[in-house]
Order: C-alpha cells, then structure tokens, then sequence
C-alpha cells in the first residue's frame, strides 16, 4: 500500500485548510473583530480535533472512517452512514469546483462556457486521483513551500505600499463579545476547520505514526493562524469595503503600487486561488473514491470515474455563484455541516469507548 | 528475431550471457569454456589447421579485409594467424608474428614437458591476453571484435591473442557541457579509453565494472559502472535485471539502452543523466549513481537521476560556492522562462490585457495592430521557425552556417516585424526563450522544456492564465508521479530529505557538505568526510581533504 510521510501530511493539511478561505473574509458578520472570530473558530475546531477525531484515531489507529464507521455501526446502518459521507465528500468537491469556475468567469475569462472550465478542472482532478495517494501527497509537499512564498511576498507588497490601517481594526470588541461568538459557531467550525475530518480518511496510510498526533495538531494550529492573520491583513487594508467584494485579496492587491513597477500581480492570486481550491476539491475527490471503493470494492477505474462523474455534473445544481453561496451559508454551514462533522463522529467515539469498555471487561474475566 | 535465428552466426541468448564476462577478462576464463563445451549448438573446430581456416572464410566469406598468416612454428610444423584488418593495432600484430616466428624460448626447466599448444599459448605469444577457443563461434566472435587467432595444426582449440586497436579519436574536450574551470578532457567512442579515464579519476578497489554484450547483430559491449559500498545494492540488481531483458539486435549508442531501461516511456522528461564528461560521472558514481558506458559513443548514462540533477553542472563544484549559487538560480529561472515565457504572452496580449501596466499596454498595442493573426498564432508560426532553425544550424555543413544565420537573424527577424507578419514584442519573447532553453547544462531537459512549451502554448491561448495554471499543475502531477530506478523524481523537495537540500537550489561550500545526497545509496555509504567503516580504500582521500580544510 501506498505510504504518505509526516511531512507530506502535514503539508496537505496546511494547504487543504488554508485552501482558498485565506482570501475570502470569514465571519464577516464580526465585522471589524472577524479576526477574533477565526480565532474563536480555530480554538473549537481543535477541541473537536482533539477531543473527537484524533481520540477516535487513537483507539483505532488502523482504520479509516469508513473502516470505522462499518465496525461500531454494523452493516445496515454503516452502509447508510458511508453513502452520506461520499456524498458530503462529493458535494464538498462539487462546491470547491463551481465556485473556482464561477471566480475564473467572474475575473479572468468572462466569455468562457462554465461547462468546460468545469470540465478542465474535472479532468485535472482525476488525472491526480489516477495516480494514487503518495503522488498527490507529494505534490502537496512540493507546492507548499511556494504557496507560502507567494504570500509571504504579497503580504510585504501590502504593508509596503502603505495599505495597512491598524485603526480600520481597533476598537477591538467594540460590539462585545456576543458578535464574535455568534459569527464563529457553528460557520467557521464547519468551513474551514471542522473540515478536517476528511483527513480520517488518510491518517491510516501516514507511516511513523507516532508524532502523528502531535504533527496533525501543529499543522492545524499553523493553519489557522495563518487564516487569522490573513483575515487580519484583509480588514486593515480595506475596512469596512472588505464585507462586500468576492475576492477580498485580490481587491486588495489591485492597490498594490510598488514603485511604479509592481502594480498588476491579480495572477498570483489567481494562482493562489487555483492551487488552494485544486487541492482542496482533490482532496476531497481522494476522499470520496476512498470510502467508495472501502464499501463496494469497486475497481479503481469504476470509482474514479463514477466520483469524477458525480462532481462534474453535480457542479451544475446551482443556477448560480449566488445561490450556492447563499445555499452553502444558509443550510450546510448551519445544520447539515455540523451533523457530519461533529455529531456523528462523537456518536462514533462514544460507541468507540463503549466497545472498548466492553472488551476490557471481557478481557479482565 | 526470426531472421537472427537462420543466420549461422548468431547464437541463442543463453551464449550471449555466458560471452558477457568474456571481453574484460581475456588471460582467466578457462572456467567458462567448459559452459561452452556443454553447448550442443557450437560447431566444433576440427583438429585440420586448413579445415579451420576454411570454416572460417565459409562463415565471413572472403574478404579482402581478412589476413590469413601461414607460419611454421617452432613444435607444430604449420600454423596461421587470422585478424581482420583496421580492427587490429598494427604494431601488435607485427611482435606477435615476430614472437611467433622466433626461436623456441628455452624450456622453464621444470620437470613436466608442456604440450606443444600450450607452450605456445603460456610461453610464445609476445601478447597481453590470450585465451583458448573451442568453437567456431567463439573464434568469430573473437575475430570481429580484433582478437588474433592463432590454428595450430593438429590441435582442435585456437588461440585468441588480445590486439584489439580500431583506428580511433584521441581523447579532446567533449563538444558538449563545456566548462569554463574544470577538466577538459571527454569521453571518445572507445569503451576501454572510457573506462580508463573514469578509472583515472576514482582509483578505488570499490570502483566496480561489469561487462555485458547486447545487441545479437551489432554484439555492442557495455559496462555498468558503480562504487561497491556507495551504490544502492537494490538499485544495481534492478538495473543487471533491466539489461539482462534488452532483446535487440542493434545498440548503437548509449540513446538505444536509456530507452529499453528507464521506469517510464510516456515522458518527455529524461530519466536517466548522460554525460561526456569523465568528471562528471565520476562525481556521479561517488555519490551513489551508477554508469553505463557503451562501446561506440562518447555519451554515458547515469542513474538514478532527480529532477534538480539536471541543472547542476560539474563546474558548480570547481567554482566558488557563490557564484554557483547564483548560476543555479538563473538556471532555474531560464528553464521556468522557457517553458513558460510565450504562452504567458499569448494569455496576457489574448485575455488579460489588463494586467499590463498601461504604457507598456499602448506599446503592445500598437505594435500588434498590423499584426494580422491572433497571439497564439503567431506565436506558432515564431516558434516553429525558429525550432526550424535551430534544427538547420544542427544539421547543415558547416561552412554555410554564416550565411543561415543572416537569414535568420536578418530575413525572417527584422523583416517579419516590417513586414508586420509579426510583432516586436514577438520577436523578442521567442529570441529570449531560445537563448533561456540554451542555459540548462542538460540538453535533454532543455528539451523536455521545449516540447511542453507548445503544449502550454495552446492551453495559454485556449484559457489564459487559468490554462496556464492547469498545465502546469497536470506537469507537477506528472513529476510527481516519475521515478528513476525507484527513485522519485522530485526527490529531495517533495519528498522532503532536509539533508540533501544543500545541494539543490544553492550550493554550499565543500566542507559544508559532511555526506553525500542519500537519496540513492545505502545508508552505510553516506558519510563523505569522515573516516567511513566500509570505505578503507578511501581514507587517504578523506584525510587529505580534511587536511585541506584545516
């Protein structure tokens, strides 16, 4: 079987949870403290992280979520169980992959068809997912290191050209802390850090498991830190106009004025975006072929396709960027989300402590 | 295949093996005759000297090229000396012939009377190799690689005398990854001159040469090279396994071989390094490579090879580690620039005007008005020449080469732009993008460069920047997904061995770099300045630079 290492893992999951949420505004209803919001959202993400998803690793370290799934839930109920999960996976794939073609419509190539944008970035997907974990994985290894690059320089660009005004933050707390609280559960525990329980799917193939943990933790501290700040360079840097543009960074970097030769760098956005959203909706798609192939033993061809398949022509439910927005932040961010991501893996872990409660008990007679 | 089996001079395979230890080893390899002997196919030779000669006149015809020496020898009354001529060394052929006319030397005085034969094959020949032949395969096969053959009459082996010595080029400055600062010499087309100059280099018990043939017609020999102790051990039994499959008829160059060996075919990425250069491969094998050298050409193969290998020249390593550096990151940039460079030109001028900054915009503009194609277009029609071009100045005598260069430069340049076929700007990005592909010190990256160059061309001018993009994410896929002899291409950044990373982007000083890159060795074989447990040949080497450290 294919083996992952703990960098690479770490890698993917850095760039799977700063996928392209770095360059929206979460929590914009926190207005000026959206900030603290993502930080209030990344401290509950990594209690469910640890409290729920790595404790049921611990118990069961051999065993993805579907594997898991099947033996505390049995048959009848682990098929139903495991079709939802394929089809959140499908459906997290297929929002990733209509929202990256309606931006690319939106910014860079307005006259374009969006069935065939839709279709390159299908079919890119599954020329990944055809050659198997480890070289995905690598490829997460290996962009990282540039995606941090190209932040990092955009950051410097901002604070250069004298965009940064620390006062369009302060006051902090203006409003108290209700807002903050109100704007960051459940919308940023689900998008983006309750996301990590895709990555139940793949801790199975990591080989030196025993940092695991601790790595998986320090990457999703990193991650959302890395979001905190994003979020905070965005606020300073526009204000109050940051609430009402799509792509609040690429607005932002439109104003970028670096000594009169630096002044269009939209591209490395777009590449921010492409390599954000390419990894995150692959991912996904990994995770869905995965789980399909644990519960049907279908071939690889059978399921890559069939997922490629779903998520092409899911991307079509939506007559609009708008509506899926609006359909993402008014029904799956607030109840469908949490179901998956939260409740049913503390179902599993409470059954998990049950059964291995149990079998002490049997044991100890 | 089928017309090698009707042909009387090609054996099955089993006798290609048992030949391959044969050519190196010419004085000890009475032990492998027996094989032979077992081998019901191999004609016998008969015990008639002239009976010998003339199977052997049926099998090559006659020749003009092949001398038949009667002599009369000092024991056996009638004997003769067979050769080809131009595959022999002149002068050792002439004291053969004289050792062999010459008094008997005196008897060794020993108590036992040697047979005729072999006081002839021990004590006679003035030669440097000589070995026993039992059938007439085998003598043709020695003849056809410029062996002697000596028939004594009344004996039914034949004596093969080492006086191999093809007219052939002495060793110059490779024409190929020239240097500034560093060896001049290169390889030539003469396997055992290859073999010496990298032996020169590394004189080490560790140094390891294996000798094949390959090829059922052209019987090519060639000789993997590695460092007992250094190299993979799973590395080296892959690749014995990989070149003991090649069934063809021909090797001609070392191209031929890459092809049959290498992990994948579908890729215009090289998997396997080839150098002219005996420094090169040197540095190669003591890091763990392996070499294959083949008879015929100056190009020897190396492997296992990563992505970054191709963009560090030897010279990196004679000049200071600064300016190294930087080269690397030119390097790196020029290769990106010619991948990348038109068809972000096409995307920009076809569908992101805007990212322009609006003076250089209006300059563009203005250019491209009379321009009568769409970019993509004319970038095609900008590339293909000069691709054309480029193969002429390859290709064409050398004494017309000004005269295609004013052409070039002059006709399809200057007056394409006046013409206004094309754009300024055009010309520009094309001539860059040349001159870019030109940096990589390993042709056949440049290209792998070259070939994704149009593919991105076409994607560019299909979507834009977002073309771009998905090209060059389906190219990290795809790097991702290579390996050579197992090892993954993209090897040391993805996956990430923090230790060799002191060689890949920068280069760090001499004494910087404690052991060598581990990515395709034993772990045993990685230490480079220390005294290492299973390298005792190499200590004096290691103390000595130490020495040159303090």
């Amino acid at each position: 079987m294919e083996r992952i290492s703990l960098n690479q893992l770490g890698s993917m999951i850095v760039l799977f949870l700063i996928g392209s949420s770095s360059l929206f505004l979460l929590a914009s209803d926190a207005s000026k403290d959206a900030w603290l919001a993502v930080i209030v959202g990344m401290l509950c993400g990594l209690l469910i992280l640890w409290g729920v998803n790595l404790s049921l690793y611990r118990l069961m370290p051999h065993r993805n979520l579907i594997e898991i799934i099947f033996e505390l839930m049995g048959k009848p109920l682990g098929y139903v169980v495991s079709i939802i999960y394929v089809l959140y996976f499908c459906y997290k794939s297929i929002r990733n992959v209509r929202e990256f073609g309606d931006l690319i419509i939106m910014y860079l190539l307005p006259q374009t068809p969006l069935p065939v944008l839709i279709l390159v970035v299908c079919l890119l997907a599954t020329y990944t997912v055809f050659h198997g974990l480890d070289v995905f994985f690598r490829m997460a290894e290996a962009i990282l290191p540039v995606v941090i690059i190209i932040y990092i320089f955009l950051f410097l660009l901002v604070a250069w050209s004298g965009l940064l005004h620390v006062e369009n933050v302060t006051p902090v707390l203006d409003d108290g802390f209700k807002p903050v609280w109100e704007a960051a559960v459940p919308e940023l525990i689900s998008f983006p850090f309750g996301e990590i329980i895709l990555f139940m799917m793949f801790w199975k193939y990591t080989e030196h498991r025993g940092n695991m943990v601790s790595l998986v933790v320090k990457c999703f501290l990193f991650s959302g830190l890395f979001i905190t700040f994003t979020n905070f360079f965005i606020l300073a840097g526009l204000g109050s106009l940051a609430g009402n543009v799509t792509i609040p960074l690429m607005q932002m970097t439109n104003l970028i004025d670096f000594a009169q030769f630096l002044e269009r760098i939209d591209p490395l956005v777009a590449l921010l975006l492409f390599t954000g959203v390419f990894f995150k909706l692959t991912a996904y798609y990994f995770g869905a072929v995965l789980a399909m192939r644990q519960m049907t033993n279908a071939p690889k061809i059978a399921a890559v396709l069939t997922i490629g398949a779903i998520i092409y022509f899911g991307s079509f439910l939506f007559r609009n960027y708008m509506e899926q927005v609006w359909f993402g932040f008014q029904y799956n961010v607030k109840y469908h989300f949490p179901i998956l991501q939260i409740w049913i893996p503390v179902l599993l872990l409470v059954l998990a402590i049950i059964k291995k409660r149990r079998s002490e008990k049997v044991h100890a007679k | 295949m089928s017309e090698e089996k009707k042909d009387g001079n090609v054996k099955d395979e089993k006798d290609v093996n048992v030949k391959g230890g044969k050519k190196d080893d010419n004085v000890k390899n009475e032990k492998k005759d027996d094989n032979s002997k077992n081998d019901k196919n191999l004609k016998q030779l008969s015990t008639e000297l002239d009976q010998n000669i003339k199977m052997v006149t049926d099998e090559l015809g006659t020749q003009p090229d092949i001398i038949i020496r009667h002599l009369h020898m000092f024991k056996s009354s009638k004997a003769a000396l067979l050769y080809i001529a131009g595959m022999t060394d002149v002068n050792a052929v002439n004291l053969l012939v004289m050792s062999m006319i010459a008094e008997p030397p005196l008897s060794s005085g020993s108590e036992q009377e040697d047979s005729p034969f072999d006081c002839v094959m021990y004590r006679s020949l003035a030669v440097g190799g000589v070995r026993k032949l039992d059938s007439i395969n085998e003598v043709l096969h020695a003849m056809l690689e410029g062996n002697s053959i000596v028939f004594l009459d009344g004996y039914k082996d034949a004596i093969a005398a080492y006086t191999c010595g093809v007219e052939k080029r002495s060793v110059e400055e490779p024409s190929t990854q020239t240097v500034v600062r560093g060896p001049k010499e290169g390889f030539t087309e003469t396997l055992h001159i290859n073999t010496a100059l990298i032996r020169n280099k590394i004189k080490s018990t560790n140094l390891s040469m294996e000798y094949k043939i390959i090829g059922h017609q052209t019987r090519t020999t060639i000789a993997l090279v590695f460092m007992k102790g250094i190299a993979d051990d799973k590395v080296i039994e892959e690749v014995r396994r990989r070149l003991d499959l090649i069934d063809t008829d021909s090797i001609l160059e070392s191209g031929y071989i890459e092809e049959f060996i290498q992990d994948k075919t579908f890729t215009p990425f090289p998997l396997l390094q080839n150098s002219e250069r005996p420094d090169a491969v040197a540095a190669g094998l003591l890091e763990g490579q392996f070499a294959i050298v083949v008879d015929g050409t100056p190009f020897v193969l190396l492997a296992p090879v990563t992505f970054v290998k191709f963009f560090q020249s030897s010279e990196d390593y004679y000049q200071r580690y600064d300016i190294s550096t930087f080269l690397r990151i030119i390097r790196f940039f020029s290769f990106f620039a010619s991948m990348l460079l038109p068809s972000i030109y096409i995307a920009i001028t076809t569908f992101h005007q805007e990212m322009l900054p609006t003076q250089l915009l209006i300059s563009i503009a203005a250019q491209r008005e009379g321009v009568p194609f769409p970019a993509l277009i004319e970038a095609m029609i900008m590339e293909v020449t000069f691709e054309i071009l480029r193969e002429a100045g390859v290709r064409m005598p050398r004494i017309i080469g000004p005269a295609i260069s004013i052409v070039g430069a002059l006709v399809l340049g200057q007056s394409a732009v006046q013409a206004g076929l094309v754009s300024a700007a055009m010309v520009i990005v094309v001539s860059f993008t040349a001159i870019a592909s030109f940096v990589i010190p390993s042709v056949n990256m440049g290209t792998a460069a070259r070939l994704i160059r149009f593919l991105l061309m076409i994607l560019a001018g299909t979507f834009g920047v977002f073309g771009i993009l998905a090209g060059l994410m389906m190219i990290l896929t795809h790097l991702s997904a290579l390996r050579s002899f197992g090892v993954p291409y993209l090897a040391p950044i993805a996956p990430l061995v923090p230790g060799n990373l002191k060689d890949v982007f920068i280069r760090v000083p001499w004494w910087a770099m404690k052991k060598r890159p581990s990515l395709y060795q034993n772990q045993a074989g990685t230490v480079r300045q220390s005294t290492p447990s299973s390298l005792t040949e190499t200590d004096d080497e290691h103390t000595q630079k130490e020495g040159e450290q303090q």
